[in-house]
């Protein structure tokens, strides 16, 4: 090991005595990185793309454009930039962005070449480049993981999501489905597939005058495809699978990724949804029956929603069609259990997706399901298979002297628009399927992250009513940007094939279906604009989780609170500790970052609202997920929903979760407008011991919160028995890189 | 003396070479819960009448429980007084063997049992259903019989010994299983649930070995120590085969109600007497009853070979969930 590899070590395990370590850390790594792929005959941006190139790494374009341009482009390189990253976002560069020598797998570019070449993979010409290399290397936006992996690349398969509508009801369709699946998932994007039309357990089959055994052995391939295709590649595959809960196979739907029972009906690899109507949800409500069907006998189900599926449903029931009914309560809580159990079943709902979908005025078009994410709503038939290109802008690196850079904000979104756009005419598509719905609908999903970062900077606890107001405030001008710049886009090109399908051709923007939002002159000027150039993209603003592109921009996740004031993160190449910089500034200035304060936050597993020591406006202010009442979560991202036109990957947190908890929880979620949920994260059980801190009194346990109500975790779970440095247990999340 | 006190470790020359060829049978007919495939039965569980559904209910809901208690008692009393080493290989082979069928049970509540509250319930049927209560008793009683005998010094301490070896060879395995898998021959024999069906079959097999090997060592014990089977023997252990046929007989009225087709109380009730008979036959000691099997499909049963077996990954366990839906609750 070197020196240098010694003092990198040193100074990232250093990081919770002193965040700087961080910074310190990494600027170690960058002169590491840059030795290597100097190494490598890597100096100028020029050297690496034409290297890259010879070893087949990159496209003939691209190594053409930027060999035409070598100069300029040389030039452009911003060295300094560098300095911007934390240790923990330059070292996921480093381990798995930046391109390596086949062979010998020694680096072939340095962190900013890495970034000028994505920008160069989608530009016409050096102006354009800077631009977008502007903006990632000062970390204000990044695209998704397959555009950061694929741009200029051989195969540019630069697309986050495939949302695949269910198979026919045939074995056909079925076995086409699990070769699209293996197509789509050998490029690395993540999978939405729904299940909802094929034949439930005991339905006939014709052919063969058999009972079919329902979609469990269905899924079950699926599964082992799914996890197949993968096998040895970059990252293990992912799908997700949807099923709307009138299918008579919903019960053992919701078992399948149970760790107990018969282990041939179970798939452990597949994510699980339910598409969910309104109809489903006003039955639990009003505590009445539901009945379940068999798709075969009403398959008209599936391709309606709103009151006309309502009406087909009960027309089913009347007509003695249903396979069985159970109590819709009982269902419900089985989801809840599930959800629960297995952080899956995530709750989305089919009619708030499909009437305010810009992409559902025919209806022929429909909205089938979600994506992997489930913040991805796009329509789906058996012949087109819809696809999503992502971005994120990071809110943290646009906040100003006076708070957030709404001017700068909005010519970022712009710009970010624009290259989300030629991303689909540069991407390959792995699937005929994909490539006919993407250039029909041309829909792309531009979010956030670093929302957090924002409040903490400006001192805005997450449930607080000024949080509520910023956080709409920036949504709006997102959408306003967004949708502006898709209007100048069909000015130049026209307005996407299928536009004369879709509400805005209508006059109706997504905004429009929410009472109070999209007033004043902007909006209606934009109206205006849009009536006369129609729209580029049908669809524009989507949440993704950003896990690991904030992870390299160094902000938290999209639109989510912090998990813990301290936690490790793990991956392949080790285990890296985050704490809250915010946090360690404030208590710094109150000379409160001691070793024991430290220790208690340790102690803790990075809740700060046990330290008698701490002002409670601080305690206030660093609340974790666990600590903070749901209800803001959901009330921020319902007031945010107007101005995001697809969904919001929407993680809610329950450290220890019931099932009337999280009954009230999905159910306010529903009402409260959101189209979506995703992950239910809780905590486990047990855990094991500390080690790094002594053993305090028996049982340490926080003190309900600052607002005691808005506590209720840290006061229900006793045993702060703890991991060694404050894991936040999570699932590991990486096992999408999709939308992140 | 195969009874004699003390932790004997001599393998060579071996005293029961017998013992020690069951043990070696045994592993050839390992076989794993995953092999099991209890598909087809979810289908058949939705298509049956309450009073099947009641049936299969209670039963599974015994067995949940039924082999954890075998295994306890060979921890507890069996592996400690049975002083071979080849012996107790037999036994670790047996304690090994029961905890599959712990876990089989295990699975197939899991499946059968989608509804947690009633899993919940079925696994807690020792305390609150008391047919199954009863029998649990029963087992109980003759465990503790020797809970306080760290050695068996005198031919009283040895005849107690082999009551408890005999009850839970003769008794539970012998005869409360043995009416346990008639009810699932009896559905096997109408087309149904052939996953239980075919998992039982094993479990059948690996409890007619655990049985011929406790009735062997009873028969050692008694070559050894001929008096030991005295007439006072000879009156306990038939008034305990009538304790453990009258409670097997309750458990039939709980499970078969005013009876189903070919399956009812009274049947059940010769079934048990005329197995009772044939332990006691084995015993060496006259037949109680004289009653003649009353079901054809006992007849027909066999045990299959089992060929080959594979891995798969374990399963773990997860925290309950508690509560009921709500939508007032905070959040």
């Amino acid at each position: 090991m070197t020196d240098r590899r010694l003092m990198i070590e040193n100074a990232a395990a250093g990081v919770f005595a002193d965040p700087e370590n961080s910074k310190v850390a990494a600027r170690l790594l960058a002169e590491e990185i840059a030795e290597e792929a100097a190494g490598q005959g890597v100096e100028r941006f020029s050297d690496s793309v034409r290297i890259a190139h010879e070893q087949g790494l990159l496209a003939d374009r691209t190594a053409e454009f930027v060999a035409e341009h070598a100069g300029t482009l040389d030039a452009m390189i911003d060295d300094a930039a560098d300095d911007r990253f934390e240790y923990f976002g330059l070292r996921t560069v480093y381990d798995r962005y930046l391109l390596r020598h086949p062979v010998t797998r020694k680096v072939l570019e340095r962190p900013q070449h890495f970034l000028l070449r994505v920008a160069c993979g989608l530009s016409e010409s050096p102006a354009e480049a800077a631009e977008l290399y502007a903006l990632m290397s000062g970390l204000a936006y990044l695209p998704s993981s397959p555009t950061l992996f694929n741009a200029g690349a051989v195969r540019p398969q630069l697309s986050s999501c495939f949302l695949l509508d269910s198979p026919r009801d045939e074995l056909e369709g079925i076995y086409e489905r699990y070769g699209q699946v293996a197509r789509l998932s050998k490029y690395a994007g993540g999978i939405g597939i729904s299940w909802t039309r094929v034949r439930s357990r005991g339905s006939l089959i014709r052919g063969t005058n058999g009972h079919s055994n329902g979609i469990v052995p269905w899924l079950r391939t699926l599964d082992a495809s799914v996890a197949a295709v993968n096998q040895g590649g970059r990252r293990k595959g992912a799908a997700c699978v949807y099923l709307e809960p009138w299918h008579a196979d919903v019960e053992e739907f919701l078992e399948l990724r149970d760790n107990t029972g018969e282990e041939a009906r179970r798939t452990h690899n597949l994510n699980l949804a339910n598409w969910i109507p309104d109809e489903f949800m006003r039955r639990v409500e009003a505590d009445e029956d539901w009945s379940l069907f068999d798709p075969k006998v009403t398959p008209e189900l599936t391709d309606l929603w709103g009151e006309e599926f309502t009406e087909a449903y009960r027309r089913a029931e009347k007509d003695g069609l249903a396979v069985r009914t159970v109590p819709a309560r009982q269902l419900y809580g089985r989801m809840m259990r599930t959800l629960a159990q297995t952080g899956n079943g995530w709750m989305t709902f089919k009619d708030a997706a499909n009437r305010t979908s810009n992409q559902t005025a025919r209806p022929e078009n429909v909205i089938h399901l979600s994506n992997l994410c489930t913040e991805i709503l796009e329509v789906t038939s058996d012949g087109e298979t819809a696809v999503c290109n992502l971005g994120s802008v990071n809110l943290a690196a646009h906040l100003g002297p006076g708070g957030v850079d709404f001017a700068r904000l909005r010519a970022t979104v712009r710009t970010a628009v624009r290259f989300l756009d030629r991303t689909i005419d540069l991407g390959m598509y792995p699937t005929p399927e994909a490539a006919a719905a993407n250039t029909r609908w041309r829909p792309v999903g531009l979010g956030v992250m670093g929302l957090a970062d924002v409040f903490f900077a400006l001192r805005l606890p997450f449930d607080s009513p000024e949080a509520l107001t910023l956080s709409t405030r920036i949504a709006e001008e997102i959408a306003l940007a967004a949708f502006t710049e898709s209007a100048d886009l069909a000015e130049r090109f026209g307005a996407h094939p299928s536009y004369d399908q879709t509400r805005a051709a209508d006059g109706v923007l997504h905004v429009d279906h929410y009472d109070s939002a999209g007033q004043g002159p902007e909006w209606d000027a934009l109206r205006a604009r849009i009536a006369r150039t129609g729209l580029r993209n049908s669809l524009i603003v989507a949440i993704a989780p950003t896990a690991t592109i904030a992870s390299i921009a160094g902000c938290y996740e999209c639109i989510e609170p912090q998990v813990s004031n301290l936690f490790k993160r793990e991956t392949l190449s080790g285990e890296f500790l985050q704490v809250n910089r915010y946090l360690v500034r404030d208590l710094r200035e109150r000379g409160l970052w001691t070793p024991e304060i430290r220790d208690e936050i340790k102690r803790g597993e990075g809740s700060i609202q046990h330290i008698a020591a701490i002002p409670a406006e601080l305690k206030t202010l660093y609340r974790t997920a666990w600590e903070l009442p749901q209800k803001a979560l959901i009330d921020l991202a319902a007031a945010r929903q107007p101005y995001v036109d697809q969904g919001q990957s929407l993680n809610l947190f329950m450290a220890t979760p019931t099932i009337g908890k999280l009954s009230s929880m999905y159910a306010y979620a529903w009402k409260a407008g959101l189209k979506t949920t995703y992950y239910l994260r809780s905590r486990p059980a047990t855990r094991i011991a500390q080690t790094t801190v002594a053993a305090a009194a028996p049982a340490v346990r926080p003190e309900p919160a600052a607002q005691a109500a808005q506590s209720p975790r840290a006061a229900e779970s006793p045993e702060f028995t703890v991991t060694d440095a404050v894991a936040c247990s999570l699932e590991n999340p990486e096992i999408c890189e999709a939308c992140q | 003396m195969l009874l004699d006190p003390g932790m004997n470790l001599t393998l060579r020359p071996m005293r029961y070479p017998d013992f020690y060829e069951r043990y070696r049978a045994a592993i050839r007919n390992t076989w794993t819960v995953e092999e099991v495939d209890l598909h087809s039965d979810l289908a058949d569980l939705t298509a049956m009448t309450d009073q099947e559904r009641h049936l299969i209910n209670r039963l599974v809901a015994f067995f949940a429980t039924g082999d954890s208690i075998v295994a306890n008692n060979l921890v507890l009393n069996l592996y400690k007084h049975v002083n071979a080493p080849e012996a107790r290989l037999y036994l670790s082979r047996q304690l090994f063997e029961e905890a599959v069928h712990v876990q089989f049970y295990l699975t197939l509540l899991d499946t059968y049992l989608p509804d947690h509250d009633e899993r919940a319930k079925a696994f807690a049927a020792v305390e609150h259903i008391p047919s199954i209560r009863d029998k649990a008793e029963f087992c109980f009683r003759w465990i503790d019989s020797l809970g306080d005998l760290d050695e068996l010094r005198t031919r009283e301490d040895r005849k107690a010994f082999l009551l408890n070896l005999i009850c839970f060879a003769a008794c539970i395995e012998g005869l409360f299983f043995y009416g346990a898998f008639a009810y699932v021959y009896w559905l096997r024999s109408r087309g149904l649930l052939d996953g239980l069906a075919t998992g039982t079959n094993w479990v059948f097999r690996d409890e007619s070995m655990h049985m011929e090997f406790a009735f062997s060592v009873v028969d050692v014990a008694r070559a050894e120590e001929p008096s030991l089977f005295d007439d006072e023997m000879a009156t306990r252990v038939t008034r305990m085969m009538e304790e453990a046929v009258a409670a097997e007989l309750a458990f039939a009225h709980d499970l078969c109600g005013d009876g189903l087709p070919g399956m009812s109380a009274q049947d059940m009730r010769l079934y048990l007497e005329y197995v009772a008979d044939q332990r006691l036959r084995r015993l060496g000691l006259p037949i109680r009853y004289g009653s003649a099997n009353p079901f054809p499909f006992m007849e027909l049963q066999d045990v299959q070979e089992l060929a080959n077996f594979f891995e798969r990954r374990v399963s773990a366990y997860q925290v309950a969930v508690e509560g009921n839906v709500a939508f007032d609750e905070t959040f």
